[in-house]
């Protein structure tokens, strides 16, 4: 890394960075102020947890999982964020930047989603506190999440239809940023997942990091010690980074991202951003991206519409440079096996996110990914009922 | 030598500047508006490379970005559309807007060098802030291209001097929001205007939600030296053209609207 491509505003090594439009910047400086003088008051972490115990759901237990894992060879814990409300650890961030946007007086949310998980949980949010919300998103997306866009619809959020590009994440990213360059002064924009420009990817991971805190405090008490390796899907990386930054100072830990290989690595059908993607400018951060060689963004694929993104949060791409945390892929197909075996097992229905997780899990002692008597702890970030309508349509016949 | 351009078209006295995206419609199109705009009486020329997501651009401009990349306008072929506006215009000054991802893909020094030797007078990159522009900065000044920074309708006075302090002109941005003509809301544009005016000596280019005439002798009453006229030519382009058959009509009706755009009276 050539030094002088350290950003300057909340670097990550080289990634990270605020390149935003200028005209977003009293914005950003705005929401950066107030993180710093906000976040950390008593009033505020008490109103967060207070909030975070009686309305999301908190503390999720671990589950082991005896059956699972001897499918894994690898004796397997979950740490349950399906279990909170809304279906997904999504819940853990908008509680904190929706409160964090009361306090700064503004009474309209903007949010993007895919897989509408983060739709839902802003809507959601707004409807307790009686905000206003719009969600963007991608026109494909609505089709494929219908009964997502119903929910949201129905806690009172309004959901447009983005129709650029290829009309799913991304896009509808674009466009919530494109709403917020005009309607700052009265709107956060509560973006969903650890990217976007600084302050975004410290303010996501640090309300989504209570899962890694919880999960190593639960393991100490019921197993002992710490895991010996901590697997979260990665899409833009907010469960990830959530389980991981609690064990990030722990050397022992190996912490492993498993990013949607979707068609296969080699189809150019994918979207694995850490594992096949090159360094670029997305959505105002420096990170890995999926581009072309003259830098146009290149359209990703994933069976999972939560995965489907072809940046990443900044603090992994840090992460995988620095050997930190390891970054893999598993296909739609093993994902979709995996989504089977774990609800065969264990008799839970995971998100199509995680079961990317949940396939590496499986597949790791035989290919050697992981060693034999590996202790595993598994962010199950989300369950599966918002995924049954898609995989009951593909008819598999195994 | 493209710099000298832009020194005697400010010297000159106010210009009108419009905005075009290389490749739109198709390549060869482009060419022939950007000569016919120039014919038509445009002291400057602003011009966008196509890129997949611009974030900062409303409808309009996306909708011309996305027929450039439609037509193949890669950014390879984007210079060499670019060399041949230049060597078609001599010294009309052009300024380009190009997106953080395509000039970091190819290198801030290659980048800048080939815009340079495209011809290119200045570069404007909206999404590297000027925190996040020293690299790109050393790059201009290597390749003798100068840089411009984009200020907005709440930048702060100390940082709209910053900005003054490290731009050729400063590009405003007359509204808050991303590009596109609006349709209320311009005296508060001016007063903006006369405000940067005061604050700063550096010649201001005035920018977003322009359409008219009257509005582009009012911001040049008001101080601006430049006027950026882009979405409004963006959608004639997308209106007129419907098929290949359609470019000379398209050419000649862009030809007249941006008359409209500089004629006196």
């Amino acid at each position: 890394m050539k030094p002088s491509l350290r950003p300057r505003q909340g670097a990550f090594g080289s990634f990270g960075g605020r390149f935003a439009p200028e005209l977003l910047t009293p914005a950003l400086e705005e929401l950066e102020t107030a993180r710093r003088e906000i976040v950390p008051t008593r009033t505020f972490r008490d109103e967060l947890d207070r909030e975070a115990r009686a309305w999301v759901g908190r503390p999720t237990p671990l589950t082991s999982a005896p059956r699972f894992s001897a499918r894994a060879g690898l004796e397997t814990v979950f740490k349950r964020e399906d279990l909170l409300h809304g279906g997904a650890h999504k819940a853990n961030n908008v509680l904190g930047q929706a409160l964090l946007a009361r306090h700064m007086g503004k009474s309209r949310l903007i949010a993007e989603t895919g897989a509408g998980q983060h739709g839902t949980a802003t809507a959601m949010i707004a409807a307790r506190f009686g905000m206003e919300a719009v969600i963007y998103m991608g026109e494909k997306d609505m089709e494929r999440q219908a009964p997502n866009v119903k929910r949201m619809e129905l806690c009172g959020a309004e959901v447009i239809p983005v129709t650029a590009g290829a009309r799913t994440l991304k896009d509808a990213i674009n466009e919530a940023l494109r709403d917020w360059t005009a309607s700052l002064s009265t709107t956060h924009y509560l973006l969903g997942t650890a990217a976007g420009p600084h302050p975004f990817p410290r303010l996501v991971r640090d309300f989504q990091a209570v899962i890694g805190r919880e999960a190593k405090r639960q393991w100490r008490r019921e197993f002992g010690g710490l895991p010996d390796v901590v697997v979260a899907c990665v899409g833009g990386g907010s469960n990830a980074i959530g389980i991981f930054h609690a064990f990030v100072p722990e050397e022992s830990v190996r912490l492993v991202g498993v990013e949607p290989g979707g068609a296969g690595l080699d189809s150019g059908r994918h979207g694995a951003t850490l594992v096949r993607g090159t360094p670029g400018l997305l959505h105002g951060a420096r990170t890995m991206v999926l581009q072309d060689d003259e830098g146009q963004i290149l359209e990703p694929h994933s069976i999972s519409a939560g995965l489907d993104y072809p940046g990443v949060g900044p603090e992994h791409a840090h992460l995988q440079e620095t050997g930190r945390a390891r970054y893999v892929a598993a296909t739609d197909e093993e994902a979709l096996a995996a989504f089977e075996v774990l609800s065969a097992t264990e008799g839970i229905v995971p998100a199509f996110e995680p079961s990317h997780a949940l396939a590496f899990v499986l597949r790791a002692r035989e290919s050697g990914e992981l060693p034999a008597g590996a202790r595993v702890l598994l962010n199950l970030c989300g369950r599966g009922d918002k995924d049954l309508e898609t995989y009951f349509a593909l008819d598999r016949s195994r | 030598m493209s710099l000298r351009s832009l020194r005697t078209a400010l010297g000159r006295g106010p210009s009108v500047s419009p905005f075009l995206v290389l490749g739109d419609p198709t390549p060869e199109v482009s060419v022939e508006l950007a000569r016919a705009a120039v014919s038509a009486g445009a002291g400057m020329l602003e011009i966008g490379f196509p890129y997949s997501d611009p974030a900062a651009d409303g409808p309009a401009i996306q909708a011309a970005t996305g027929r450039a990349l439609a037509g193949g306008t890669s950014t390879r072929r984007a210079f060499e559309l670019l060399g041949r506006i230049a060597e078609a215009s001599p010294g009309i000054p052009l300024n380009l807007l190009v997106y953080g991802n395509l000039v970091h893909r190819t290198g801030y020094e290659r980048f800048t060098g080939a815009a340079a030797d495209a011809g290119a007078s200045t570069l404007l990159v909206p999404d590297i802030p000027i925190d996040e522009a020293t690299p790109l900065r050393r790059a201009c000044r290597r390749s003798r291209l100068g840089h411009v920074e984009l200020a907005g309708p709440l930048t702060p006075a100390p940082r709209l001097r910053r900005l003054a302090a490290a731009s050729r002109f400063l590009y405003l941005a007359g509204f808050q929001g991303v590009t596109g003509v609006r349709a209320t809301g311009f005296d508060g544009v001016l007063d903006r205007v006369a405000q940067v005016r005061a604050i700063t000596d550096a010649p201001v280019c005035l920018g977003f939600g322009l359409s008219s005439r009257d509005q582009i002798v009012r911001a040049f009453e008001a101080g601006a030296r430049i006027a950026v006229v882009g979405s409004h030519l963006a959608r004639l382009v997308g209106t007129l053209y419907g098929a290949p058959a359609d470019a000379d009509r398209l050419v000649a009706g862009y030809r007249s609207a941006v008359l409209r755009l500089t004629a006196e009276e």
